[in-house]
C-alpha cells in the first residue's frame, strides 16, 4: 500500500469519527452493559424472597437511623479505644518489666563478664536494645488489641455504614466518608491508617486521608498525653476531680485532632489538591458473621507485626543516636547538651524547652520513646539526681517522681499543655512517613504530609505560649 | 531570654503571616502577579486580539481599535502596538476603521480557540477542578501549548467535537462543527428542546446558571417567556431565569416527530418506596465519575429504588442490580430516571 492510500484511510476514519459524534463511547459502553444484563437476566434465576435478608435491612435501619446512628457509632469506637488503652496496660507493664527490668540488666552484666568495652556495651545495649525494647513494650499490646477488634468490625460489614452516616460531614470538608474509618484506624497507628486509605478509590480524597491521618492521636502518643495530663492538668484542680480533669484534657486533645483533621482537609481541597480527580461511591455490602480466627490471624500478622517490624527497624538507629549524642563530647559538652542549649531559645518561644524539641527530633522514628528520652535528657541537662546513666533512657513507676523530675527541669503548666499540643501536631513518625511514601509514590506529598503538621504545631504552640504569658 | 515581651513576638508573627498572605494569596498575591507579568508578552496580546476579533466576527459585530482596547484588559498603547505589528504580518487588515481578520489571521485564531476548548475539555474529563475555574485556566494555557502538544492532547482526549460548555472544538485542519440552536430567551412557550450550549462568559451570569444546577444536554419545555422571566421545566424540576441569563443558554429545538422522552426526572427526586428505571447519565457527569457509575451498573433500563437514607439525608444508598450503593446528592442529580 502506498503512503497516499494510508493517509486517505486515516483521513476517512477521522471523518467518520467526527460524524459519529461525542456520544459514541457512552453509547457503546451502555450498550455492552445493557446486553450483559439482558443475558444475565435471561440465564440467572434468583429467589426474590431471599434477595435481601430481612435481618440485614433491620440492622441497617437501626445503625443508620437518625436517632441511633451516631450514638451507636460513638459507643462502639469509644469502647474499642477504652478497651485498647485499659487492656494494654497490663501486658505492656509485663513486657516492660521483662524487657527493661530483667533482660536489660542481665545483658549489661553479661557484657561486663565478657569484658566488652564501655562504648560498645552502651551503644548496643543502652542505645539500640533499650529503644527497641521500649517500642515493643509500648506498641505491641495496644496494637494487638486494637487491630483485631477493628478488623472484626470491618469483616462484619459495620464500618461501611459508619462511612455512610458520616459522609455528609466529611463531604463538607472535601473528604470521603471512608476517611472516618482510616481516621479511626489512625487512633491505633498512623502507619496502619495510611495503608487503610487504600479503601478510598478517589485520588483526591485518598490523598487528603493520607495527609491528615497524622491528626489522629496514635497509640504511641496516648501514653504521653495521659502521663502529662495526670501530672500537670490533674494537679491544678482539687484532688477529687483530678482524674476527671486529666481524662477530659486527653479527650480534648483527641477531639482537637479531629477538628484539625477536618480543617486541614478543607484547606487542602481549596488549595494544593484542587486539581486532583474526585469521585464518590460507597458500597454497603451485606452483613456476614465475622470469620473470627482468620480475622485475628490476619490482623495480627498483616497489621500488627508488619507495623511493629517497621517500627523496630526505625527505632534501633534512634536508640543508637540517643546514646551517641549523650556520650560524644564537643569540647566540654556532649552533643546533646550543646543541642539542648541551642534549641532552648526557640523552645522557650514555643512555651516548651530545648529538651522537648531534641527529644522530638531523636524520637522521629517512634513517638513511644519521647517520655523516656525527655526524662533522661532532663536529668542530664539539669544535673539532678536520678536516672540510670548518661544516654540511658528510663521511666519511673511513680507518676509523682516523674513529675518531680520534670518540674526540676523547669516545667510549668504551660510546658505541659504545649507538649500535649505538640505531641498532637508534629511530623508523623518515620514509619508513617515511609508508609506515606510507599502509598503515594510521591516525594511531594510525603513532604507535605510531614512538614505541614509540624508547621501547624509550631504556630499553635507559639500562639498559646504568647497568649498564656500575656494573660498569666 | 526570659525577658522578652510576648506582644512583640505576636506582632512580628502576624507581620510575617500578613506579608506571606500578600505574597501568596490566590491570584492577587504579589508572587503570582510578578510571575504572570514575566510571562505576559507580545504573543499573548496578539493572540488575545485575534481571539476577540474571531468571536466578534462570528457573532456579526464590527470591531474597531477603540472597542478592542476597551474589551481587552491590556494597556491601550500595548494593544495598538500589537495591532500595528499584526497588520505588518498580515494577520489583520483595516477596512476603513473596521478591523478584520485575514485568512492567516483566522487560521491562527482558530488554533488558539482549539487549544482553549481542548484544555477545558481536558480539565473537565481528567482533573478535579471546579467548572467555574475551567475558563480562566484555559485562558492562560491557550498561549502555552505548541501545535504538536495540542494535537497530542486532542488524540488523548479522543478528538472531541465539543468542549464541556457545548462549544465546537476546531479540528487541526480548521474544520468546526456547527451549533444550531436558539437562545433560550427567544423560545416560544411550549417549545421543547435540548440544551446544547451554556456560555461561560461573563463570569457573573455563568455562575448564576451553575448555581441553578442547570445541566447541558437536558431536555426542556418552556412554560413561560416574557420580559421579566423565562420559566421552563427540565428533568422534572422547574427553573426560573431572568431573560438576560437565559440568553446565555442555547437550545436545539426538537421537532414534533423526533422521539421525545416524557417524564424524565433526576434520581435525586426519587422518594423512598418508589421504584424507577434509569434512562441515562447526564452529560454533566464526566470523566472518572461517569465511568465509575457505568461500572456500578447505572445504565439505561436498570431498575432502581432507595435502600437507605443516611441520618443527614445525604448520601442516599440505592438498590441497583442487587447491590446497595450510596451516592451523594449532586451525583444523584446527574442520573436521569423515569418513575414506574
Amino acid at each position: 500500500m502506498n503512503k497516499n492510500a494510508i493517509d486517505n484511510i486515516i483521513a476517512l476514519s477521522s471523518e467518520l469519527r467526527w460524524k459519529i459524534g461525542d456520544d459514541f463511547h457512552d453509547g457503546l459502553a451502555e450498550g455492552i452493559y445493557a446486553d450483559a444484563s439482558e443475558i444475565a437476566n435471561a440465564s440467572i434465576s434468583t429467589d426474590n424472597e431471599k434477595k435481601r435478608f430481612r435481618l440485614d435491612s433491620k440492622i441497617d435501619k437501626i445503625v443508620t437511623s437518625k436517632t441511633w446512628g451516631f450514638p451507636i457509632m460513638f459507643l462502639i469506637l469509644g469502647m474499642i479505644l477504652w478497651l485498647t488503652i485499659l487492656g494494654a496496660n497490663y501486658p505492656s507493664s509485663m513486657l516492660a518489666s521483662l524487657l527493661l527490668d530483667n533482660i536489660h540488666p542481665a545483658l549489661k552484666s553479661f557484657a561486663t563478664t565478657i569484658g566488652a568495652p564501655w562504648w560498645l556495651d552502651g551503644f548496643l545495649i543502652d542505645g539500640v536494645y533499650l529503644a527497641v525494647a521500649w517500642v515493643i513494650a509500648v506498641m505491641l499490646p495496644p496494637m494487638a488489641i486494637f487491630f483485631p477488634m477493628f478488623t472484626l468490625l470491618e469483616d462484619f460489614g459495620y464500618l461501611p455504614r459508619v462511612a455512610f452516616n458520616l459522609d455528609y460531614m466529611f463531604k463538607k470538608s472535601g473528604a470521603h466518608g471512608k476517611q472516618a474509618l482510616t481516621m479511626s484506624m489512625g487512633f491505633g497507628c498512623n502507619a496502619a491508617g495510611v495503608v487503610a486509605t487504600r479503601i478510598i478509590d478517589s485520588p483526591r480524597e485518598r490523598l487528603i486521608a493520607i495527609i491528615t491521618n497524622n491528626f489522629s492521636l496514635c497509640n504511641g502518643r496516648w501514653p504521653t498525653q495521659i502521663l502529662i495530663a495526670t501530672i500537670f492538668i490533674g494537679a491544678v484542680v482539687p484532688a477529687s476531680f483530678s482524674a476527671f480533669a486529666s481524662l477530659f484534657a486527653v479527650i480534648g486533645i483527641a477531639v482537637l485532632g479531629i477538628f484539625f483533621m477536618f480543617f486541614t482537609s478543607w484547606a487542602l481541597t481549596k488549595t494544593v489538591l484542587k486539581g486532583e480527580v474526585s469521585t464518590f461511591n460507597l458500597e454497603l455490602p451485606p452483613y456476614r458473621p465475622p470469620r473470627f480466627w482468620k480475622t485475628i490471624y490476619t490482623s495480627i500478622i498483616d497489621r500488627t507485626l508488619i507495623v511493629l517490624w517497621r517500627a523496630i527497624l526505625f527505632a534501633a538507629p534512634a536508640g543508637a543516636v540517643i546514646w551517641l549524642i549523650s556520650n560524644i563530647y564537643i569540647g566540654n559538652e556532649s552533643v546533646a547538651t550543646w543541642t539542648i542549649n541551642s534549641l532552648d531559645g526557640f523552645g522557650f518561644l514555643l512555651g516548651m524547652n530545648g529538651v522537648i524539641l531534641l527529644a522530638y527530633i531523636v524520637a522521629i522514628p517512634a513517638n513511644e520513646i519521647v517520655i523516656p528520652t525527655i526524662l533522661m535528657l532532663t536529668v542530664m541537662a539539669t544535673g539532678i539526681v536520678g536516672g540510670v546513666g548518661t544516654g540511658v533512657m528510663f521511666e519511673l513507676d511513680s507518676v509523682n517522681a516523674t513529675g518531680d523530675i520534670l518540674r526540676a527541669g523547669g516545667w510549668t503548666l504551660l510546658t505541659a499543655v504545649n507538649l500535649m499540643l505538640f505531641s498532637l501536631l508534629h511530623n508523623p513518625c518515620s514509619t508513617t512517613i515511609y508508609t506515606i511514601y510507599k502509598e503515594t509514590k510521591s516525594a511531594k506529598w510525603t513532604t507535605v504530609a510531614s512538614v505541614l503538621p509540624l508547621i501547624m504545631g509550631f504556630v499553635i504552640t507559639f500562639l498559646v505560649a504568647q497568649i498564656w504569658r500575656l494573660v498569666f | 531570654m526570659n525577658t522578652y515581651n510576648p506582644i512583640y513576638a505576636l506582632l512580628i508573627f502576624f507581620a510575617i503571616s500578613f506579608f506571606g498572605y500578600l505574597l501568596f494569596r490566590p491570584r492577587k498575591g504579589w508572587f503570582w502577579l510578578i510571575k504572570n507579568n514575566l510571562k505576559s508578552n507580545e504573543k499573548i496580546v496578539i493572540e488575545d486580539v485575534l481571539k476577540q476579533l474571531y468571536h466578534s466576527e462570528n457573532s456579526g459585530k464590527e470591531v474597531n481599535v477603540n472597542s478592542l482596547t476597551s474589551a481587552l484588559k491590556f494597556g491601550d498603547s500595548i494593544v495598538v502596538d500589537a495591532i500595528k505589528k499584526m497588520a505588518i504580518n498580515d494577520l489583520v487588515q483595516f477596512d476603513g476603521d473596521v478591523l478584520k481578520l485575514t485568512n492567516s489571521g483566522r487560521d491562527y485564531a482558530l488554533r488558539i480557540v482549539r487549544v482553549h476548548r481542548l484544555w477545558e475539555k481536558y480539565l473537565a474529563e481528567k482533573t478535579g477542578y471546579d467548572k467555574t475555574q475551567w475558563h480562566e485556566m484555559a485562558e492562560s494555557k491557550e498561549h502555552e501549548l505548541s501545535h504538536e502538544e495540542t494535537n497530542l492532547l486532542a488524540t488523548k482526549l479522543g478528538n472531541p467535537m465539543y468542549d464541556p460548555h457545548g462549544d465546537p472544538i476546531p479540528t487541526n485542519t480548521g474544520k468546526i462543527a456547527d451549533v444550531t440552536g436558539e437562545f433560550l430567551s427567544s423560545l416560544a412557550v411550549n417549545a421543547v428542546g435540548k440544551i446544547v450550549h451554556i456560555e461561560d462568559e461573563p463570569d457573573v451570569i455563568y455562575k448564576q446558571i451553575l448555581a441553578e444546577n442547570i445541566h447541558i444536554g437536558s431536555q426542556i419545555r418552556v412554560v413561560e417567556n416574557n420580559k421579566k422571566r423565562v420559566v421552563f421545566y427540565a428533568e422534572g424540576e422547574e427553573f426560573k431565569l431572568a431573560p438576560i441569563v437565559a440568553a446565555n443558554i442555547t437550545v436545539a429545538v426538537l421537532e414534533k416527530d423526533e422521539v421525545i422522552e416524557e417524564n424524565i426526572v433526576r434520581l435525586s427526586s426519587l422518594k423512598e418506596n418508589e421504584v424507577a428505571h434509569i434512562l441515562g447519565i447526564s452529560k454533566e457527569s464526566r470523566g472518572d465519575n461517569r465511568r465509575r457509575l457505568l461500572d456500578l451498573g447505572f445504565v439505561k433500563g436498570t431498575e432502581i429504588s432507595i435502600d437507605l437514607v443516611s441520618p443527614m439525608k445525604n448520601p442516599i444508598a440505592y438498590l441497583v442490580k442487587g447491590a446497595s450503593i450510596a451516592l451523594r446528592k449532586d451525583q444523584a442529580s446527574k442520573i436521569l430516571i423515569k418513575k414506574d
